[in-house]
């Protein structure tokens, strides 16, 4: 254990810190839920991967700086302090990256990487079904083959970023008559391809942040599947590791919460409950012990370990404890908490953030289905009935 | 940067694992119970293995390792509640008084013919002291009052916190182990109870108090190991993270336990009682609290995604 950075990671900090503060929006931008928002977090997605920012782990050749997990922590943390805006990509380079990294053939890294650490192609996520939500292998959309495509027939829904996203991966069923984890398959495809049909969902601050997908006779090249044919669960588990245990949400994100949640506190002091007091003094010590762990885990993955059942641990530690601080804003503020903008014209940031941290106990996997793998994988505990 | 523990120096809290397992399981806690609560010859293991001078440097006949070796082994010291002043005399007091240049006694103490028992004002009491008794709930600790000569120097206090939290942490390690264990034998309508959703997610709440407890008593022992000025925030950090898992661990384990676990029968209560001992030694959570508070809320320390090691 060594509690000090290097001085190439400590010069590696201030060359972000230095380009960020050159080029960071000076105002936030509007929702990325809703398409001018969307339009503008595309445009600074561009401007991140042309200061070579797009994804600092990726080697070189498909757009990134080839750096180590700690030098992505620090970009994160120096990304997040700033204030920075959302990742519009962010379903492509925190989990189908990383999976492509893992799974792809040469030829779909050079195709799907590039241009996804470049910001051109934004990605979204297709998982659920309408009878396939915490059970993931009840999904019933079918990829049959014909020839050298699928013929993908179906519905997809809850699918983030569809609504104006220019990709989409997902699982579907490969293997006709096949149950359960077995026959599916891992594929990509174009949202744009012939048959497929988007229906923005309109969430509970009122945007499309999500979409239904209907799929109906939608023909998508055999080249667009990655890993092997009926071997798509095993590869969805390792992007929903990902997703879970390092790269979805880095400490660096709720750190910068909890250190607006202490300037919050200081402002509304005064008329705080005792509750409350305590509630920030955990914000900043769960923010940290979130990172140290994230930064234990990362140094793990760099000796050659992988992420397992553990993953569950992180997801349910993050999203409760965004939830909570987004809660205590909520107390601190009283009345103005309802307000969608403050007397002095600024956004409630803090009611986007509560809304918001609602859905974390329930993507990537509800908080129920991480706490039943936490006990049967991890602890041991047995798999008996429907439990 | 790197928060991993090297292989090679959990090697040592490994063996130290075994060794307690092997030789200081449940059936000698009741027999120590039953009768006078020190055995020499559980000390002498301990000495055997060289755990009384683990801090003592190499000139005087010890080990010389770290804070952090320390804590690791005072986490197996909780996983087993032993009774021995082992964390005590050897990780509390033996560097506070190397901090203090008092080397004269530290030969004897590695050697295990000696024992410094730390005695500090923040306790009201003094463990495995001369004084007059005072009765614990906890049968294996031998608590008397403190001594006229206490010391209130925070640098005692902190490594006191410190090592309380790792033995929190391996206490309420333990305490899971034995819920867990309990819910795959105990059935009730026809299965084990284990296998139901109400004590999955009960014990699994467990698991995420552990796993945001154990880096930050690490963290914290590296922070005071290499003398950082904001060692005492990560302290106090530690222990209220490590205090809160063991008593989640606690109430959570006689839950899954049902009536047995509300019986002297049951081993569970020996852990339950060192957890609610420490919880509340070296520094109350409201102590703690104000501590951190503040450092964080008072400004003292710089916070935010920049200075995670602050």
């Amino acid at each position: 254990m060594d509690l000090s950075y290097t001085l190439e990671q400590d010069a590696f900090r201030a060359e972000i810190r230095s380009w960020l503060a050159a080029n960071k929006p000076a105002n936030p931008l509007v929702t990325l839920e809703c398409r001018e928002g969307y339009d503008q977090h595309v445009a600074w997605e561009r401007q991140l991967a042309s200061g070579n920012w797009g994804m600092v782990t990726w080697p070189e050749a498909y757009g990134g700086r080839g750096l180590d997990l700690i030098q992505w922590l620090i970009f994160e943390e120096e990304y997040w302090g700033s204030g920075a805006p959302l990742r519009a990509n962010q379903n492509g380079i925190f989990l189908l990256g990383p999976t492509i990294m893992e799974y792809g053939t040469e030829e779909q890294k050079a195709r799907f990487l590039t241009p996804m650490a470049a910001g051109e192609v934004i990605w979204a996520q297709a998982w659920s079904e309408p009878g396939a939500g915490s059970d993931m292998a009840a999904i019933k959309t079918t990829a049959y083959r014909d020839g050298d495509h699928y013929v993908i027939n179906g519905q997809k829904t809850w699918s983030s970023r569809a609504s104006f996203a220019d990709w989409g991966f997902g699982l579907f069923r490969t293997e006709e008559g096949s149950q359960r984890h077995k026959g599916l398959s891992f594929v990509l495809f174009d949202l744009d391809t012939p048959g497929i049909t988007r229906r923005p969902i309109r969430q509970l601050h009122g945007h499309p942040g999500f979409a239904e997908l209907f799929f109906d006779d939608v023909r998508v090249p055999v080249e667009n599947r990655l890993a092997g044919e009926g071997e798509g669960w095993k590869v969805a588990m390792a992007t929903a590791g990902f997703e879970r245990g390092l790269m979805l949400r880095s400490p660096g994100r709720f750190q910068a919460t909890a250190r607006r949640l202490v300037e919050l506190f200081r402002k509304h002091e005064a008329d705080a409950a005792p509750s409350a007091r305590e509630a920030v003094a955990k914000a900043w010590m769960d923010t940290q012990a979130y990172a140290y762990n994230t930064y234990a885990v990362a140094a793990k993955i760099m000796a050659g370990g992988s992420i397992g059942a553990e993953a569950s641990l992180n997801k349910i530690f993050w999203s409760e404890l965004d939830r909570a601080m987004n809660r205590t804003a909520m107390q601190l503020l009283g009345a103005a908490a309802e307000l969608r903008r403050f007397d002095d014209g600024s956004m409630n940031d803090w009611l986007e953030g509560y809304i918001f941290s609602l859905s974390g106990p329930i993507y990537a996997g509800s908080n129920e289905i991480q706490r039943n793998i936490t006990a049967e994988r991890l602890l041991g505990m047995p798999r008996v009935g429907a439990g | 940067m790197d928060m991993l523990i090297a292989p090679e120096r959990l090697e040592l809290a490994e063996a130290v694992r075994d060794y307690l397992s092997g030789t200081h399981g449940p059936e000698v806690l009741r027999r120590l119970d039953a009768g006078p609560n020190r055995d020499p010859a559980i000390w002498q293991g301990l000495v055997e293995m060289g755990l009384t001078g683990l801090l003592v440097p190499e000139e005087h006949e010890g080990l010389g390792m770290g804070l952090l070796d320390a804590a690791l082994i005072a986490r197996e010291c909780g996983r087993a509640a032993l009774a021995e002043p082992l964390v005590d005399s050897a990780f509390v007091a033996v560097p506070w008084l190397l901090a203090q240049d008092q080397t004269d006694d530290l030969a004897a103490i590695a050697a295990g013919e000696q024992r410094v028992l730390p005695a500090h004002t923040i306790n009201g009491w003094q463990a495995d002291g001369d004084g007059e008794a005072l009765d614990s709930v906890d049968p294996l600790r031998n608590l008397s009052a403190l001594p006229a000569d206490a010391s209130d120097d925070p640098h005692l206090l902190d490594l006191g916190a410190l090592m309380s939290a790792a033995q929190l942490v391996g206490l309420a390690e333990a305490m899971l182990d034995q819920a867990v264990e309990y819910s795959k034998i105990r059935e009730q309508f026809g299965q084990p109870v284990g296998g139901f959703q109400a004590l999955k997610h009960k014990l699994a709440d467990v698991a995420v108090a552990l796993e945001f407890a154990r880096p930050v008593a690490w963290r914290a022992a590296q922070a005071m190991d290499d003398g950082a000025a904001s060692a005492p925030v990560h302290v106090s950090h530690a222990k209220i993270a490590a205090t809160d898992a063991a008593f989640l661990a606690a109430e959570s384990a006689i839950q899954v336990h049902g009536a047995m676990g509300y019986t002297y029968e049951v081993d569970l209560h020996f852990w339950m009682k060192r957890a609610w001992a420490l919880g509340g030694a070296w520094g109350s959570r409201a102590f703690h609290l104000k501590r951190v508070d503040d450092a964080v809320i008072g400004g003292a320390l710089a916070i935010g995604p920049e200075h995670t090691f602050a």
